[in-house]
């Protein structure tokens, strides 16, 4: 259950950010997700409704952008959609561990008033 | 309502934690292993092993990650090497700030090789940094080859992989070519092993591949 560290991360994030804004209430956090990361969107959500009580992302809805895993070939450039078990070059069929994105866990967006 | 960009790392606190421990580590040319795997794996046990086998020749310690017990420090202590216990209290995974306090108390002026043994789990500490030159995995036959499949992050993340308990093997159904197949699809790059701490099979092909990667960080660091 890392995933509760991970919004405990995010819950102080946000606030950090919603006060440097003057909000006074927070809306909507948008979180950006690698699909290599591990990371699991319904244990976020579940850790999320725990870790907001009493602040002031009170009733803030959680959004997960899911980012593709994306890998660039060191040999031909050539740029390919890759997952954990596939990172072969379609090109010249190499493995590839230039990984570009798929690893993202961050904070995008806030939203509030 | 207003929407503000935020575009911020969600470990970035811990990432920035395990950036100044690196570069204490680095700066005395430590070469870091982060030790992970399931319960019961044999973690403990290679490293027994292994100090057993390198002591003489290279300054050790260790961080043992444990979520309550101290029984795995008291059995690397039995080795005569530093060892500091951190018991996360029930966190499943070790961090940067659990590690900063473990390094305050190691003798770091006299450690060519430190070893954290991470807490038994196959999922979370692959996703922290905790300042290590590599991510060693330990796999055990008796836990089946479908492992890799499983937790796919563990695997992928690590620059080597051990597969412990080979003594074992005949009585298991451990497919060794799919277990090779899957974790070399996950990472072409990572360095295998083969060991059986029982029979203290294997343990020589590690430490001399250790001693490498020391000398090397020695090196890097003159």
């Amino acid at each position: 259950m890392h995933e509760v560290s991970i919004i405990q991360n995010v819950v102080e994030i946000v606030l950090e950010k919603a006060i440097e804004n003057n909000f006074t209430k927070v809306n909507k956090v948008s979180l950006k997700i690698g699909e290599l990361s591990g990371v699991l969107s319904e244990a976020l959500n579940f850790a999320f409704k725990s870790c907001i009580i009493d602040t002031m992302l009170k009733d803030s809805i959680l959004e997960i952008e899911k980012v593709k895993a994306v890998a660039e070939c060191e040999d031909c450039r050539q740029v390919f959609p890759i997952d954990h078990f596939n990172k072969l070059c379609p090109c010249c069929n190499k493995f590839c561990s230039s990984i570009i994105s798929g690893y993202e866990l961050y904070v995008n967006t806030i939203e509030g008033e | 309502m207003r929407e503000i960009k935020v575009v911020t790392n969600i470990l970035q606190t811990n990432d920035e934690i395990t950036a100044k421990n690196k570069s204490i580590l680095d700066e005395k040319g430590i070469y870091v292993v982060n030790l992970m795997s399931s319960p019961g794996s044999g973690k403990t046990s290679l490293l027994e092993r292994i100090i057993a086998k390198l002591r003489n020749d290279i300054n050790i310690a260790v961080i043992e990650g444990d979520i309550y017990t101290i029984k795995d420090a008291e059995r690397i202590e039995a080795q005569g090497v530093p060892v500091v216990q951190i018991n996360t209290g029930g966190a499943c995974h070790l961090d940067g700030e659990m590690i900063k306090g473990a390094i305050n108390a190691l003798p770091l002026d006299n450690v060519d090789l430190l070893v954290i043994e991470n807490v038994g789990n196959l999922v979370c500490p692959a996703e922290f940094e905790i300042g290590e030159d590599i991510k060693i995995c330990v796999l055990s036959t008796t836990e089946g080859n479908d492992k890799p499949l499983k937790y796919p992050l563990m695997f992928e993340k690590s620059g080597a992989v051990i597969l412990n308990k080979l003594d074992l093997i005949e009585f298991t159904n451990f497919d060794k070519e799919e277990f090779y197949r899957d974790i070399k699809a996950l990472n072409a790059n990572m360095d295998t092993f083969e060991t059986s701490c029982v029979k203290n099979q294997g343990i020589d092909e590690i430490c001399s591949w250790l001693v490498s990667k020391i000398q090397n960080k020695k090196i890097k660091v003159k």
